[in-house]
């Protein structure tokens, strides 16, 4: 086969000639790239940014004094109190369960490992609500162990307890999530290292293990604790709304909201969004201040 | 032990201890957290056999429910697809200003407890809201009737889109596009030919996850829902009416039955995922 | 003859740093011209540029004679094969080699029929047509390069252009390859520019060789050319093994340092360093002589040494038989001689060459220039 180089070629466009000029790599054109940034930026601002500039304008629309009065009020301290010592127990729960999963899925190869990744996984794609609902299902005065319980005079479903459970349910996969990925990326060498070298198992596990997993446990923990202190669905169904007992700050808002105390729903409702942003900067500092050891949790 | 381990045939052997009791610490947390309460819920389910089950499901407002949420989410998830893929595109691709505000404002809906972006955006759509007060003369009401709920899950299944199309968007090679330029595709068809196909995985499994996430979703939709029975009621809050009245067999067919939903859009997405993986291995 | 390509005063910044800095450059229709060059000395930017993936600061571009930058880089015309081939993953080895044909405006694309049979053709020209149904991720390295080839001849490029064909191969497959494609390029004679550090590579495939370094042309010539008369000290030193010795130049002969002479120069006095390729040094037995064997590789076709010379170590190679015939060991003093070489002065850009301390018989320098020719020197027997 022979290609006839000189072979008269098709006349280029002349509209195109004028702008090819600029063109330094092989891209969109120009307005094209500015119509794309310019419908991105505005739909970052209508539809992530007013809601967030919404929930500040209108904690602060009846002035300071109301703001601060709403936060004091007793109903809405005890819902601060709750949901931090909810978090506290969600928290310590899952990172202990997250390191053990980690262990044993990324440092052991045996049957049925996938399937337990793909069962710590399922509380992420079931709703919330069923999450609470299982609960009262078990724990519930009509549920399979609610007469039991009534026996004991023990209180799980509108009750601290119940609560804990629905809460640890729906975050059980944020620590173990960052972890796994992490530990393989890791490998086990510098484990097996530390074993040939005389270490023991918790030595081991202590010395090497533990502080080369810190900055994806912390990680972990921020967003299981994001998750845990702002849980709604699951909560909503197994607190049974008693004020100043069992209402999380995200059922107090809700309350608040629906009694037609705008102001003070959306006080609370600042505090919350507070949170977000506090989880979002940490998370932006971690991974950029330790880009490299979480780089693995992020590629997933 | 390790040696016999493996003979025994299920586990390759290990110099690192701990496999015992860290495999009985996962099952057991995740056998009492999650296994045995979601088994509680399929046995209440099924306690009276099928007929109960489907005559539960099969009720006229319970079916309009899983309408409105099937509806609502797939029309969700197709517009997280869009402008995920727009956000994606625009922040992997253009230098702008403000590119780390845009690219950190992303995950505010993976951030923000669901409660309040549910009563931010009731209160900015209502029809004295922000927003809700520019659409009224138009004639368009977006708080308390089904748009509403369009506008809740596509606020919170955006972030998954965006950060599955994102880093496959890093990774695609500049000089795919240019060999396709160089061979005389049009901008357009570099596009449609090229690009999205590579593509096409991340954005389904973005879709897949924004669906998943939509049909499951409670706190930011029942404030701008309205929850109108037949109209604008979603499944998850119909759960709750039905727990509410004691009637736990009801409530525990509907959600074995978004249970059964959820586990087919999971194996989806793994599937999915593992096809993103195989176009992007060499 | 008018030049294929023609690239005049091509400058191309990237911040404070010019990755091409004025380039003149003619490329003749038909030739298979090497640009070769260390990393970093713009050799790729030079590709691009001509490609129309990038943009020159200034200078111009022109193709046959019109103004190449007018035109888009779709419609230029060329075929470009990049170092990492990048095919269309999703695309079948087909469907990639068709795609150029397919993306013509409608009134240009050629029937589907038309189409099925050029892609064919193609496939056998790179020997592939039984592949034509797999992926990329299926195919070897070097079935990749001949399809990313054939994908890029499919729309009848006036000039093809490839960015370090053979880099991501293996050395073996690299030798094949490069054999296939110079028989290849026999048989097509479109015009064809390709980039590549390896020297090696350019010498024994290329028509003519560029040579380029920090953005600048050091040197065009043949492959004879630039290895045997180099243009400047850079030159001399990327192209093959070469010593280089401190020296200074008095009474038209070249010293080392502590004075042994190790060849002729007129015109020139003062400081210089001499070039001098391993295989331009001869050892004649001397008991007295000048140089001490410091260390010996004698496995193959060549001994391999090094030669204390005047307090300085010297590379030297020189034909097995010739070093069995000279009977000596480590350790053991040499007679040497520098058969050619050539002299930089200081500051000065072009070099002036050295002629040995007793002048080389004709037949001596004819049997080398055609030794390197070949890229494989080949030492005359003494």
């Amino acid at each position: 086969m022979r290609i006839d180089v000189n072979q008269p070629r098709p006349a280029p466009a002349a509209a195109a000639s004028a702008m090819s000029r600029r063109v330094v790599r092989v891209t969109e054109s120009a307005p094209v790239r500015w119509a794309l940034t310019a419908a991105a930026l505005g739909f970052t601002f209508l539809f992530l940014l007013l809601p967030l500039a919404s929930v500040v304008v209108q904690a602060f629309a009846a002035g300071l004094d109301t703001y601060l009065s709403a936060l004091a009020d007793p109903d809405t301290l005890s819902a601060i109190r709750l949901t931090v010592i909810v978090a506290l127990i969600a928290v310590a729960l899952n990172v202990v369960f997250g390191v053990a999963a980690a262990w044993c899925i990324a440092r052991f190869t045996f049957r049925g490992r996938n399937l337990l990744v793909t069962l710590i996984d399922v509380p992420f794609s079931v709703s919330p609500v069923i999450a609470g609902m299982v609960q009262v299902l078990l724990f519930g005065l009509r549920g399979w162990l609610g007469p039991l319980l009534q026996q004991h005079d023990l209180r799980v479903v509108f009750a601290l307890p119940g609560i804990v459970l629905a809460t640890v349910f729906v975050t059980l996969p944020f620590v173990a999530r960052e972890l796994i990925p992490l530990m393989e990326e890791q490998g086990a060498e510098e484990e097996e290292a530390a074993i040939s070298l005389g270490a023991s198992g918790w030595q081991t596990f202590l010395r090497v293990t533990l502080p080369n997993l810190r900055w994806g446990l912390l990680y972990g923990v921020l967003l299981c604790n994001a998750r845990a202190m702002g849980e709604f669905g699951a909560v909503s169904v197994v607190s049974g709304h008693i004020r100043g007992a069992t209402n999380t700050m995200p059922l107090q808002v809700e309350i608040l909201f629906n009694d037609y105390q705008i102001e003070a729903a959306f006080a609370v409702a600042s505090l919350l969004a507070l949170l977000a942003l506090v989880t979002l900067g940490a998370k932006l500092l971690l991974e950029w201040r330790h880009a490299s050891e979480l780089a693995a949790t992020r590629r997933r | 032990m390790t040696q016999a381990g493996w003979i025994s045939g299920w586990r390759k052997p290990s110099v690192l201890p701990g496999f015992g009791p860290a495999l009985g610490t996962t099952l057991a947390y995740l056998s009492l957290f999650v296994i045995i309460p979601l088994g509680a819920m399929v046995l209440t389910t099924f306690a009276h056999g099928w007929a109960d089950f489907v005559g539960a499901v099969l009720q006229p407002r319970v079916l309009a429910a899983f309408r409105v949420t099937l509806l609502c989410a797939f029309g969700a998830a197709a517009l997280c697809a869009l402008f995920g893929l727009l956000l994606a595109w625009v922040l992997v691709r253009y230098p702008f200003p403000g590119h780390r505000l845009v690219d950190a404002a992303v995950d505010l809906p993976f951030a923000l407890p669901t409660a309040v972006a549910g009563i931010a955006l009731t209160s900015l759509y209502a029809p004295n809201g922000w927003i809700g007060a520019l659409l009224a003369p138009l004639g368009i009401q977006v708080a308390f009737t089904p748009l509403g709920i369009l506008v809740a899950l596509t606020f919170v299944g955006l972030p998954f889109v965006v950060r599955t199309v994102q880093p496959v968007l890093q990774d695609l090679e500049r000089e795919q596009e240019e060999a396709s330029a160089i061979l005389g595709a049009t901008r357009l068809q570099t596009f449609t030919r090229v690009i999205m196909p590579a593509l096409a995985p991340a954005l389904l499994t973005g879709f897949a996850m924004a669906l998943a996430r939509g049909l499951g979703e409670y706190g930011s939709v029942i404030f701008i829902a309205g929850n109108k029975p037949m109209v604008s009621e979603i499944v998850p809050l119909l759960i709750v009416i039905e727990l509410e009245q004691f009637n736990y067999a009801g409530a525990a067919a509907i959600g074995t039955l978004m249970l059964a939903v959820a586990f087919v859009l999971l194996f989806a997405i793994n599937r999915l995922q593992r096809w993103t993986r195989l176009q992007h291995a060499d | 003859m008018t030049a294929e390509i023609s690239i005049r005063g091509v400058t191309r910044r990237f911040g404070a740093q010019a990755a091409l800095d004025g380039v003149d450059l003619d490329v003749r229709p038909g030739e298979l011209l090497a640009l070769l060059g260390p990393s970093g000395s713009g050799k790729t930017t030079l590709l691009r540029i001509i490609a129309g993936l990038e943009w020159p600061d200034s200078g111009t571009v022109m193709f046959g004679g019109q103004d190449a930058m007018e035109r888009h880089v779709r419609e230029r015309g060329v075929g470009f094969v990049f170092q990492h081939y990048a095919l269309f993953r999703h695309m079948t080895v087909f469907e990639n080699v068709a795609f150029g044909l397919r993306v013509r405006p409608r009134a240009q694309r050629l029937p589907r029929a038309e189409i099925a049979r050029r892609v064919h053709t193609l496939l056998n020209l790179v020997q592939l047509d039984w592949l034509a149904d797999r992926y990329p991720n299926q195919l070897s390295g070097g079935q990749r390069q001949r399809v990313a080839l054939a994908r890029a001849l499919a729309i009848e490029p006036r000039v093809l252009l490839l960015d370090e064909p053979f880099g991501a191969l293996d050395a073996k497959v690299r030798k094949e390859l490069r054999r296939w494609l110079r028989s290849l390029h026999e048989n097509v004679k479109v015009t064809s520019v390709f980039v590549t550090h390896d020297q090696e590579e350019a010498l024994e495939l290329a028509d003519r060789v560029v040579v380029m370094a920090n953005g600048r042309i050091e040197q065009v010539g043949t492959p004879a050319e630039v290895y045997c008369t180099p243009a400047s000290a850079f030159v001399h030193e990327f192209l093959g093994d070469t010593n280089r010795l401190e020296c200074r130049v008095e009474g038209g002969r070249a010293l080392l340092a502590d004075g042994t002479p190790i060849g002729r120069a007129e015109d020139i006095m003062g400081s210089a360093i001499a070039y001098v390729r391993p295989h331009d040094v001869t050892l004649a037995p001397a008991a007295d002589g000048p140089g001490i064997i410091r260390h010996v590789h004698a496995v193959g076709p060549l001994a391999q040494l090094v030669v204390e010379l005047g307090g300085v170590e010297i590379d030297v190679a020189i034909p097995a038989d010739s070093w069995a015939r000279l009977g000596a060991g480590r350790g053991d003093r040499v007679a040497v001689t520098v058969q050619a070489g050539t002299l930089f002065p200081q500051r000065a850009t072009r070099g002036i060459p050295m002629q040995p301390l007793l002048p080389a018989s004709p037949i001596l320098s004819l049997v080398r220039n055609n030794t390197v020719y070949s890229g494989r020197p080949i030492h005359h027997p003494e």
